[in-house]
């Protein structure tokens, strides 16, 4: 599903990933750990097509990025995200919030995805009329709306409980196990429980 | 649809827009209206009584020009001519009031002047316009150091006759120092004015004969109000841009998180440019609506305002109408054209950077 050949990046002189190279197989759940600095962040960047990277070959789903036409349609429609901060749109409700998210195709699905996720009642609601953990749940309905190739979540229970990391990380587990592949960068060691590949990053360098 | 919750999401900053539009947007509309009613009075006044005018020649003010009225008299005798009378026009104090435009006119135009009382004006007598005439409970008025009797009152469709005061031209001559400031000339034949014209031409060297339409068409007062009243339009325009701008800036700084989420969910640059120009449409069209509201208000108010006469009056056409709406609606587009661009341009990076551990 992604394979990253010989990928390097610089911010201004400062190298901050060094020479990588990997595969994520499809339903992969793959776990990005490392300490602050590590490059976790740049690497979830850049294999969520956000940021380009200096050196090296990024292939999706057989695709080279480099070569992609409508990089914000490829986005839209292979790729999912869930954010440390949820960043729900707070002048939408929970099913503007995902609407925006969904290609036209897709719309229709918006009240099955929530069913499946436990918050069909919410529906109406606007995000500052929920709790955090709904929240976060809302933002994982958002990223699966459309049935992407891969999710990538950016600590994604970082302001969560216990109780509520362990009901997103479920969610995100039952994508993987659907065939998304899920790329979560964490500092959270909880993960390793639900991950099938880990991928442990320092200063720069695979460990 | 996002764009309206987006406005009412950000109701204060929205109110901003909205209130710098209006602003922007009456300026325009009054300063068009109320010069357009001052070219529209003044071309009635002198187009409503006479098919040519003669003036000085190369003078380009009818304050300043000064035709001798002998002329009357053979001009009526020209073939097709049905009538000619003379006037003067100024400006002087008039007893407390700063200034007040004075009529003085020969007494076959006297009839103009729709009387309300009294009679019409003989030797150092005047009448008041309706306006003015509120303004005064004597029975006599000093006009430049010298005292007139008010003989009556009348009443004109023409604002600036409504807060003026009207005299024979004998008296008038004698306080302005001239001897008509013009003659209006009618026929009573259309296909021979350009003759009329030529005998009239050959009778001064002296003087400018043009029919009337042609007078108003290349008056160099108009001309300086339509420029003037352009230029503040173009000011109120710009300070209109420049707060919806300033504003907007605001609106994309305070709502990046939101188009970095738009764009990290694929969303395209044109999405939010589109959105962007939609929510300032949207405000403008309003404040263009309230705006034009407010100003036909404004507009009917002014012609009561006893301080101000009845010199300052307001005509809103359609014209005016669809030229404010257009300029809106630049406005709108113009002011948010850099903050869209900005906020298309956002990094969606920042949600993962502003994330990151």
């Amino acid at each position: 599903m992604i394979k990253v050949s010989n990928i390097s990046h610089f911010y201004g002189v400062e190298q901050v990933l060094y020479d990588l190279s990997f595969e994520i197989k499809s339903g992969e759940f793959l776990f990005l750990s490392g300490e602050s600095g590590s490059g976790k962040s740049t690497l979830l960047s850049i294999l969520s097509t956000l940021l380009k990277p200096s050196k090296g070959e990024l292939l999706i789903d057989g695709e080279s990025v480099e070569e992609i036409s409508n990089i914000d349609y490829f986005r839209q429609s292979k790729i999912g995200f869930v954010f440390q901060f949820h960043y729900l749109i707070n002048y939408l409700s929970v099913y503007e919030n995902i609407a925006l998210a969904a290609l036209e195709d897709k719309k229709q699905n918006i009240n099955k995805v929530l069913g499946e996720l436990g918050i069909a009642d919410l529906s109406s609601r606007y995000p500052n009329e929920i709790s955090g953990g709904q929240r976060q749940r809302v933002a994982v309905a958002r990223a699966l709306i459309n049935e992407p190739k891969i999710i990538f979540a950016d600590e994604p229970t970082g302001s969560l409980d216990s109780k509520n990391s362990a009901i997103v990380y479920g969610l995100l587990q039952n994508a993987a196990k659907k065939g998304t592949t899920v790329v979560v960068a964490s500092h959270d060691m909880q993960i390793e429980d639900y991950a099938t590949q880990i991928i442990r990053l320092k200063d720069g360098q695979i460990l | 649809m996002i764009s309206l919750k987006a406005l009412t999401k950000n109701k204060f900053k929205s109110l901003l827009i909205f209130s710098s539009i209006t602003i922007a947007v009456m300026a325009i509309f009054l300063i068009s209206s109320v010069s357009q009613g001052i070219i529209g009075m003044y071309s009635k006044m002198i187009k409503t009584d006479g098919d040519i005018i003669i003036t000085q020649k190369g003078i380009s003010d009818t304050f300043f020009s000064n035709v001798d009225i002998l002329l009357m008299d053979k001009i009526e005798k020209i073939e097709h001519v049905s009538s000619s009378y003379a006037m003067i026009v100024g400006a002087s104090p008039i007893g407390h009031i700063p200034i007040a435009g004075i009529y003085g006119t020969t007494t076959n135009h006297f009839s103009h002047y729709k009387l309300s009382s009294g009679e019409y004006p003989k030797k150092s007598e005047v009448i008041l316009g309706t306006n003015i005439a509120k303004q005064f409970a004597t029975s006599n008025i000093n006009i430049g150091n010298r005292e007139f009797k008010i003989s009556g009152t009348y009443s004109s469709e023409i604002g600036f006759e409504e807060g003026g005061v009207v005299m024979n031209i004998e008296d008038a001559g004698k306080l302005f120092n001239r001897s008509a400031s013009f003659i209006l000339v009618s026929s009573d034949s259309p296909n021979e004015i350009d003759e009329i014209i030529k005998k009239i031409s050959a009778l001064d060297s002296e003087i400018e004969v043009k029919t009337t339409q042609n007078f108003v068409k290349e008056y160099n007062q108009f001309k300086i109000i339509e420029n003037s009243s352009f230029v503040i339009s173009f000011l109120a325009f710009t300070m209109g841009l420049m707060g919806i701008a300033s504003v907007m800036s605001m609106i994309v700084n305070s709502r990046k998180e939101e188009f970095g989420i738009m764009r990290a969910l694929g969303k395209s640059r044109l999405f939010i440019i589109k959105n962007l120009f939609f929510e300032t449409l949207v405000m403008s069209v309003s404040a263009y609506l309230f705006a034009l509201v407010l100003s036909l208000g404004i507009l009917a108010l002014l012609p009561h305002i006893e301080m101000l006469q009845g010199y300052v009056n307001g005509t809103l056409s359609l014209q005016i109408s669809l030229y404010v709406l257009f300029s809106t609606i630049l406005m709108a587009l113009f002011g948010s054209l850099i903050p869209a661009w900005i906020a298309s341009k956002t990094d969606p990076i920042l949600l993962i950077n502003q994330g990151c551990a």
